[in-house]
């Protein structure tokens, strides 16, 4: 009797923090197959420096994907961002520099770069909110767009020599704690208030989980519709900006792809596709998650051809349960 | 909340565990060499990782490979990961010249060294310390071995270029790659001074890749038809994707007695088991040798050298001693660290020698 219901309670932790205990059980698996090498603090602090970037995105998307909406562009609007800021931000002596000549104060590629971003945002946002455009769509010819602009502003090359300043901005570190996880952690905490302290939280998670209701209700649907991917672009010009002075460069192959890893993080940290449903500390975990997939393999010295498939198989697993939870509750 | 609080404890517990464990080392002498690679889809890095593979097989080496996939970041991550599992001496090819300063800062960091090859260290990364060295071939030259394969050309067919005025279609690799920069003013210099015009008709990049050159080319070829005499490329992928599609849009005179059956010479740089075919096939005219296995053979001797010794300062490597007189391109251009230099060299591959390296 006592086993049975501790059986049955152990198997209602697991699905209610299934997030969490994928997690646990990965950082055990790992322990055991590098005798606790992996995880020493060196090891923790590489982990949580790699992810850095990848979590803006991922909060971003993750409100985004509350709303029942999605965001194809990232990546490349990630690239555009790490671009404008890197090009304000190159030694003045460098001959090949997008401003030879020229150098600007601190504040101004971290503004550029994120204005660009809120820019980006608030285009994704006017066209899914009030242009009625499937945001898979809009943010797909977005994506393209981002492309473009980031080829033409930089003719294609390499936006290289970044002055020391720009590049503390990410490398720098507080006592032993590196900036970049500061960054994060303050960034998470202002999406955590927002989503769960703000009356436009609230709106996501209703305009998510049903729009027509929300609108019944009173809430300016378009309006909060154009918010949230502004929001969300104003993270993506910061992780741009991060992710330039981390390199110390920005090129057209910047961050590609980051768009996937964002979205496969915050699905297998819970948040649902199917709108509506989703915390931060879930988004969190799921980009661990997902970095620690990836620092396991490259860790172990997995094959980089085989990587690429396990990662595939955990985004279409995490989806696949996902749509089973709700199904079953509808 | 409690099953919460239950969790963030079991997570704590299991974490406190293994980082108590952490500590151990293994302590086993075998020699341990980490290599960092840019990207193992194009050819010239995968052989040249295969190479790095069998030689450490060869000698005993425990190789941690890592492949960046082309980006930066993770080519970052995976040093850093390296670094804590107690790697300290590298070969690298790294994603961008601009990281490598960095790169070497963090190896300098735990007293290690490393060897780069195929896209060039600053200066800068090479000032890091003693034990940080080029092992790669000079852009330029291959640039120039180019220019006199086409001089060959048509010095022996003038009747093609009348007036000596070269009308080229032109692939750049990835724009602000060093290659990319080197290789054409090797090209251009090296024309210029044996009294050639040069005249690109249409000059682009094609990221290094065949898909992108073949789509170029097409779109070349129907505008500027008949409007040029010579197709060049950076590198044996394009020049494969330019092969392609001159066959596709009939540009072929089934003529191989000047040395291809197309109507234009069309040049490589890299010699890739692909290219050499196509060379077999009197499709691709002629291509420059980046030798892979040098250049790998090189770093790794120096890594080894590094990691059995402790420094590598004036070993001579794969037969390769370090350089002594500075040369135009960066970052052998630096007297303070030409001694630091180990230059890989070229080869122009002709009718003549391709055979030899099939």
């Amino acid at each position: 009797m006592e086993m049975k219901k501790l059986l049955k309670d152990s198997k209602k932790v697991a699905t209610q923090y299934t997030t969490w205990v994928t997690f646990v059980g990965l950082l055990l698996l790992l322990s055991i197959l590098t005798n606790g090498q992996a995880l020493r603090w060196g090891s923790i602090r590489n982990l949580l420096i790699a992810e850095s970037v990848r979590s803006f995105a991922a909060l971003g998307v993750g409100m985004i994907i509350i709303t029942k909406g999605i965001d194809l562009s990232i990546g490349y609007v990630v690239c555009l961002t790490a671009s404008v800021a890197a090009s304000f931000a190159q030694n003045p002596d460098y001959s090949s520099a997008v401003y030879a000549g020229q150098s600007f104060p601190l504040i101004i590629p971290i503004v550029a770069a994120v204005a660009a971003g809120g820019l980006f945002g608030l285009f994704n946002g006017y066209l899914i909110a009030y242009g009625k455009l499937p945001p898979f769509i809009a943010t797909l010819g977005s994506m393209s767009i981002a492309k473009g602009l980031q080829l033409i502003y930089t003719k294609a090359a390499v936006v290289g020599s970044l002055n020391q300043n720009f590049k503390n901005i990410s490398q720098g570190s507080v006592g032993p704690v590196p900036n970049l996880i500061i960054y994060v952690a303050i960034a998470a905490f202002i999406v955590w208030i927002l989503l769960k302290h703000t009356r436009q939280g609230t709106h996501f998670y209703a305009i998510g989980g049903n729009a027509q209701a929300a609108r019944v209700s009173g809430i300016n649907v378009e309006r909060d519709l154009m918010m949230v991917y502004f929001y969300a672009g104003l993270l993506y010009g910061t992780a741009g900006t991060l992710l330039a002075s981390r390199l110390g460069l920005a090129n057209s192959l910047t961050a590609n792809g980051m768009e996937l890893d964002a979205i496969a993080a915050v699905t297998v940290g819970g948040v649902s596709q199917n709108g509506g449903v989703g915390k931060v500390s879930g988004m969190m975990v799921g980009v661990f998650t997902m970095g620690l997939i990836n620092y396991g393999m490259s860790f172990l010295g997995v094959d980089s051809y085989y990587q690429q498939l396990v990662k595939g198989f955990i985004i279409i697993i995490a989806v696949y349960f996902d749509m089973k939870k709700y199904a079953r509750r509808a | 909340m409690k099953k919460t609080v239950a969790i963030l404890l079991v997570l704590a517990l299991v974490c406190t565990g293994l980082f108590a464990q952490g500590g151990k080392e293994a302590t086993d002498d075998t020699v341990k060499i980490g290599a960092l690679i840019r990207n193992l889809n194009e050819q010239f890095v995968k052989d040249y990782a295969d190479n790095l593979r069998k030689l450490a097989e060869e000698n005993g080496v425990e190789l941690n490979l890592q492949d960046a996939q082309g980006d930066v970041a993770r080519q970052l991550d995976q040093l850093n990961t390296l670094i804590t599992q107690g790697y300290k001496y590298f070969v690298i090819i790294p994603q961008d010249t601009s990281v490598t300063e960095q790169m070497a800062q963090q190896i300098q960091a735990v007293g290690g060294g490393a060897a780069f090859s195929n896209i060039q260290p600053s200066v800068d990364a090479l000032k890091v310390g003693k034990d940080f060295y080029l092992a790669s071939s000079p852009e330029l030259v291959a640039g120039q071995y180019q220019a006199q394969i086409v001089d060959d050309y048509f010095t022996q067919y003038p009747e093609k270029a009348p007036g000596k005025v070269l009308n080229i279609l032109y692939l750049q690799g990835q724009l602000g790659h060093p290659a990319q920069i080197s290789r054409e003013a090797g090209f251009i210099d090296t024309l210029e001074s044996l009294g050639y015009t040069v005249n690109f008709v249409a000059k682009d990049t094609a990221d290094w890749t065949p898909d992108k050159a073949q789509e170029k080319m097409d779109t070349w070829l129907a505008a500027h038809r008949g409007k040029f005499n010579l197709v060049v490329a950076q590198n044996d992928g394009m020049a494969l994707g330019a092969v392609e599609s001159l066959i596709t849009n009939g540009l072929v005179d089934n003529d191989p007695s000047d040395g291809t059956i197309l109507s234009f010479p069309v040049l490589g740089i890299d010699a890739t088991a692909d290219a050499l075919n196509s060379m077999d096939q009197d499709k691709l005219y002629a291509t420059v040798l980046q030798d892979s296995v040098g250049q790998s053979s090189t770093a790794f001797e120096l890594a080894y050298a590094m990691a059995t010794k402790g420094t590598a300062q004036g070993v001579t490597a794969w037969g390769i001693e370090p350089a002594k007189e500075v040369i135009s391109e960066a970052p052998a251009n630096d007297p303070a660290v030409i001694s630091q230099c180990y230059l890989v060299p070229f080869k122009p591959i002709t009718k003549e020698n391709y055979k030899d390296l099939m």
